[in-house]
């Protein structure tokens, strides 16, 4: 138990921390490539899936953990998927993203994080168990592309670790935009630690790395995954509402062990405050939690679980989920953000002017 | 002229969009003085600013996640 509390807590701090100083938000990375044509949060989100593969199929290459893809539950993946992006839109952050703003103070993530567990726990052991149950039980009966391609899952991931060296080279070569940044007030570590922007695709590094550590320390708790959200995250409201200490897992200290670390980054670089959302934010936030809370329970993970675990694990549910993911992004994007400018601006241009 | 955007409240990406949709009205050499608290917004917008070719005369942080940007229309 204590092994469990402390390394669940010591890795979930040190994502907190890194994502927090490295602004890594997934939401805003998706959103981007449909509103602003931006590519590099995807991109970092790559390197992020190209080093954790590599580091984790060589330790199972070694025996030193386990893991087994089961079947492909696709129904489950693809709408589960697409709600989930829409919610992490509404909510202004995905489950991961959410648990680090809750550390920086921003009471709208508070409000989507109770939303999220909510509905997770709704759909894991309550009465929408039946609903999540049968949509997960159409399935394809092998999830591992190298199972059901009969190739070694190696050439699945030098052909990954190619592309995403391919477009490293190319981002390489374009030419240097340099952005403008604060006068730095503080020297050496603190000045790393605390102010430094970290440039993403560093960031993706260490988050590749730290997803990797998460498999052997999650896996000597009984635990036989790597980093995971919503799970863990229903666990917390289930744990709190049974006092069933059986319910506590590896997972559970992983998230508010990011909570923790998104605070610590926070704090230390002045960049906590408690922040109270107006009232339409709010809402919006808590519809969010509810749409990702149902949409992760039902695609079997978020875009941690599925987009960054089950992709580098080279499975067909990490992948589709991935594809569905961002395209509920883009939907929900293009109602929130887009829609209100194109329509304002055609209000202004469109209609004729008549004066007095 | 120097106008200045309060977004401070708003959460990403809506601090963008506010500064993009008030510069577009501005005058080429004008200032528009962004000033916000979601943490985010420190890279999205200067960022858009040296991407886009405006110049970012000031940019510091003001208190505990808070920050003020000035950028000048290109």
């Amino acid at each position: 138990m204590l092994q469990m509390i402390l390394t669940g807590l010591l890795c979930g701090a040190l994502l907190g921390f890194v994502m927090q100083r490295g602004r890594f938000c997934l939401t805003g990375g998706f959103r981007d490539m449909y509103i602003a044509k931006d590519n590099r949060m995807f991109y970092a989100l790559l390197i992020a899936i190209a080093v954790q593969s590599i580091g984790v199929y060589s330790l199972i290459q070694l025996g030193m953990i386990e893991f087994s893809a089961g079947a492909f539950p696709w129904i489950a993946t693809i709408v589960g998927s697409f709600i989930f992006g829409i919610g992490i839109v509404f909510a202004g952050g995905c489950a991961t993203g959410t648990w680090y703003r809750a550390g920086e103070g921003l009471i709208g993530s508070w409000i989507a994080l109770f939303g999220y567990m909510v509905m997770s726990a709704i759909m894991k052991s309550g009465p929408l168990t039946p609903l999540d149950q049968s949509l997960q039980s159409v399935q394809l009966p092998k999830n591992s592309i190298a199972e059901s391609t009969g190739l070694s899952v190696w050439v699945f991931i030098s052909i990954f670790a190619a592309i995403v060296l391919w477009i490293l080279i190319k981002e390489q070569r374009k030419p240097k935009v340099v952005i403008p940044t604060m006068k730095p007030k503080r020297k050496g570590l603190a000045h790393l630690l605390f102010e430094k922007r970290w440039h993403p695709f560093f960031t993706a590094l260490i988050v590749g790395l730290i997803a990797i550590l998460a498999w052997p320390l999650s896996e000597a708790t009984g635990r036989m995954y790597g980093l995971g959200i919503t799970t863990p995250s229903a666990n917390i409201l289930q744990y709190l509402v049974t006092g069933d200490q059986k319910i506590l897992n590896w997972g559970v200290f992983l998230v508010l062990g990011i909570f923790l670390g998104s605070f610590i980054a926070a704090k230390g670089s002045r960049e906590f405050r408690f922040r109270m959302p107006d009232t339409k934010t709010g809402i919006s936030s808590f519809i969010g939690g509810i749409l990702m809370g149902f949409g992760a329970s039902l695609a079997g993970g978020c875009s941690i679980g599925n987009g960054l675990v089950m992709t580098a694990m080279m499975t067909w549910q990490g992948w589709v989920s991935l594809l569905f993911i961002i395209l509920g992004t883009w939907t929900a994007s293009y109602f929130v953000f887009v829609r209100p400018i194109v329509k304002k601006k055609s209000l202004n241009s469109g209609t004729p002017i008549t004066t007095a | 002229m120097q106008q200045t955007l309060e977004v401070m409240g708003q959460v990403c990406p809506f601090p963008l969009i506010e500064a993009k949709k008030v510069i577009e009205e501005l005058k080429s050499g004008d200032e528009l003085v962004i000033q916000f608290d979601c943490t985010q917004a420190t890279e999205s917008i200067p960022r858009w600013a040296a991407e886009s070719g405006h110049t970012v005369t000031n940019f510091e942080q003001l208190s505990e996640a808070a920050w003020t940007i000035t950028v000048k229309k290109k």
